[in-house]
């Protein structure tokens, strides 16, 4: 899979977030592979998640939104927008 | 609001800036992209100014400053927008994160890793467990009992926390306040009513840690509760993460925390603006006075009237406490002069709140140029007020140094705010010399007055009757020899800024010298105007510091300066005076100061391009100029006595 099946905005986000590239952020991208993803980054990410669609994550699910395609399913069942 | 377009479209742009090293431009597409409030937008420019780091130092003269950040709370997703609120206001911070537990060590331990950073800006972010923990268990029922004791405790742990850094390290430091808690088990009614409720407790532990700020050099209190009262404290922090991940507050605030943090660590390593000029018609009052007469004009306690009258009230208020007003104006001056006269109970302010009067027809940034000579202040401490678009971006391309305040003609209620939001007159600390500068800037227009009558220098400076007093740097005091430190531009050798604690170590160490002069003439007291620092080593004394307040120059109290610190290094054992020059954008009027005193100027220039100069004490020990009255400490007489002996 590639980069082009993860929405613009949301390809932005984890890019900026994570300083990669945006062709690097596909489905499968993962928090253990990537050497950027830490603790701060993930919590960065999410509040850059939630400010940009308007939702609010619960803090149990939180850790486990450690990849981009369970973020994108997890967005999904909020009703965000992608 | 931005659509999602157009971020992409700022965004490649931003992009295509970075990659030209087009720092202005980098900013400028922030400034727009930062508008969306989204968190993603600040972490992009985040990281695009992180990358134009070096290009805005040197493209927009923006301060490096290597931060550390002492915390008990998760401070990382914050980051971005501190970069870019800093990039805003100037500023490059090199950010250093500490532990979370770590904070009490590194403040105390002398090996800590904040020990070893050399941080220029230590900034201390703990939450109210690690400040006073015990405080909610003992206010839940609003009686008071142990809470004094708790109160000395928690304040007694910060002093020293903030007391054994200082004694170490010269990094300008701020301590945040705490937000005063909401959902207490007292409610609403118990919290405003009950001496002891947390609420009223934690205010009181603010104001002691605020209080204790001031005690110590180089150190500022951020009133964070100010911030989160600003946004409405119901909405400031976001529980949920709070509990889960220690985030202090909700992300929504995290850029109005930023500009408020670096607002208030700014006033460490800026100077204040010093005047504000204001515009009359539609700015000052209402309508024009030329085709709505002195009775037609707005101002008094009737809307809409009364906006004007509030704007007055606020420069009255920024007047008492040292910003020097003028008016610079559009009309005839005999006009203005009768409404001022024939309306004087509907204004706040008299003609002689003005310490310059700039009315006539002319180009007003020629009227600001002038403003800037009479008053020997530069134009980057000027503030212009003005209505009119054209005025002010005249002002803009002429002199960009000005900062422009935009008053707004059809909604003349803000301008109050609109002024009030500007830093450019931030200041943790107002001394004597501020509150009288208007008055002393008044007698400078007698002063001149009496110049131009007088039929030589030497016969004018004497009939001044000028009164030199040296003290210790440390007694000045302290606050306002760091505070010359800071603002003097135009007469300083050598534009070190140094802080509080340099100061005291040039005053302690043996062979140092800290010393300041206070000055006063028969039409006024300047206050403590300047300001030495030297060092005697071996048989050579080194200036590292002189410099004098513009509103002095040119009555020999650089003169006097320079003779107090050869006698001082002749006391101590020197021979040689050394002396050194860098050159700024700003102090080409000491450029031929130590040539003009007999100094020689030696071949190798230093590191920064400064030139250095040399003077023989033995056979030319500098003296005091004969008009000058001295007063305090070392007498004339005995460092006479001494240049006999030498």
């Amino acid at each position: 899979m590639n980069s082009q099946e993860v929405p613009q905005s949301l390809r932005d986000i984890f890019a900026d977030t994570l300083e990669i590239a945006p062709e690097e952020v596909t489905p499968e991208l993962d928090g253990e592979s990537t050497e950027n993803w830490d603790s701060f980054r993930h919590l960065q990410l999410i509040l850059a998640l939630e400010g940009e669609y308007g939702v609010q994550f619960d803090p149990q699910q939180i850790p486990e939104l450690t990849t981009v395609s369970r973020i994108m399913t997890a967005l999904a069942s909020k009703g965000a927008t992608l | 609001m931005l659509s999602d377009p157009q971020r992409q479209e700022l965004r490649a742009r931003i992009k295509a800036a970075v990659a030209a090293r087009d720092a202005a431009a980098v900013m400028k597409d922030c400034r727009e992209l930062l508008t969306s409030g989204k968190p993603a937008d600040t972490a992009f420019c985040g990281t695009s100014i992180t990358q134009m780091a070096g290009a805005l130092v040197e493209q927009l003269g923006a301060k490096r400053l290597s931060t550390y950040l002492v915390r008990s709370v998760t401070v990382e997703p914050m980051l971005p927008a501190l970069t870019v609120e800093a990039a805003l206001a100037g500023y490059v911070l090199d950010v250093q994160v500490g532990g979370y537990g770590s904070y009490m060590d590194e403040m105390l331990n002398p090996q800590s890793a904040l020990a070893q950073s050399g941080a220029e800006l230590v900034i201390v972010m703990l939450d109210l467990e690690e400040i006073a923990g015990q405080l909610p268990g003992l206010c839940a029922d609003g009686r008071g009992v142990g809470v004094a004791e708790e109160l000395e405790q928690s304040v007694g742990r910060v002093e020293q926390m903030l007391r054994s850094y200082r004694s170490r390290h010269s990094g300008r430091l701020v301590i945040q306040g705490c937000v005063l808690p909401e959902h207490t088990p007292l409610g609403l009614v118990g919290d405003a009513n009950l001496r002891y409720s947390l609420p009223n407790t934690v205010g009181e532990l603010n104001r002691r840690i605020a209080s204790l700020c001031n005690a110590i050099p180089d150190c500022v209190f951020f009133d964070v509760d100010q911030v989160a009262a600003g946004v409405g404290r119901g909405s400031w922090r976001d529980t949920r993460l709070f509990l889960a991940s220690r985030l202090p507050f909700a992300m929504n605030h995290f850029n109005a925390y930023c500009r408020a943090l670096v607002r208030s660590f700014s006033v460490m390593f800026r100077a204040p603006r010093k005047v504000l000029c204001t515009d009359l018609d539609n700015t000052l009052w209402g309508g024009v006075l030329g085709e709505d007469g002195p009775n037609g004009i707005a101002t008094g306690s009737a809307f809409p009237g009364n906006c004007y009258l509030s704007y007055q009230r606020y420069l009255k208020e920024l007047s008492a406490r040292g910003i020097l007003l003028a008016i610079v104006s559009k009309n005839n001056e005999a006009d203005v002069r009768e409404a001022f006269a024939m309306r004087a109970a509907d204004l706040a302010l008299t003609l002689d709140d003005f310490v310059g009067l700039k009315i006539s027809w002319g180009e007003k940034s020629e009227a600001l140029r002038e403003l800037a000579t009479e008053l020997s202040l530069g134009l980057d401490s000027f503030v212009f007020v003005d209505d009119n678009p054209v005025e002010c971006e005249a002002i803009r391309q002429c002199v960009p140094e000005v900062a422009i305040v935009a008053a707004s003609v059809e909604e003349p209620w803000t301008l109050v705010e609109r002024l009030s939001a500007e830093p450019f007159f931030d200041a943790a600390i107002v001394t004597e010399d501020d509150v009288h500068r208007s008055q002393e800037y008044k007698a400078q227009t007698k002063r001149s007055e009496l110049e131009h009558s007088a039929v030589n220098r030497d016969e004018f400076l004497s009939s001044l009757g000028i009164v030199a007093t040296f003290v210790d740097a440390l007694d000045a005091p302290l606050a306002r020899s760091v505070q010359l430190l800071a603002k003097t531009n135009q007469f300083n050798l050598t534009t070190r800024r140094h802080s509080a604690a340099d100061v005291e170590a040039f005053a302690r160490q043996e062979g140092g010298l800290a010393a300041a002069v206070r000055v006063r003439d028969r039409f006024g007291d300047a206050g403590v105007v300047g300001l030495v620092l030297a060092r005697t080593d071996g048989d050579v004394c080194t200036i590292d510091s002189l410099l004098l307040s513009c509103r002095v120059i040119g009555r020999g109290i650089e003169s006097a300066l320079l003779a107090f610190v050869a006698q001082d290094a002749v006391l101590n054992g020197a021979t040689v005076l050394a002396g050194e020059y860098i050159a700024t954008k700003k102090n080409a009027p000491c450029a031929t100061f130590y040539s003009d005193h007999g100094f020689q100027r030696r071949p190798t220039p230093g590191e920064e391009g400064s030139v250095f100069y040399t003077l023989d004490l033995k056979c030319n020990l500098p003296h005091y100029p004969n008009w000058l009255i001295l007063e305090g400490m070392q007498s004339n007489e005995f460092a006479g006595s001494t240049a006999i002996t030498t």
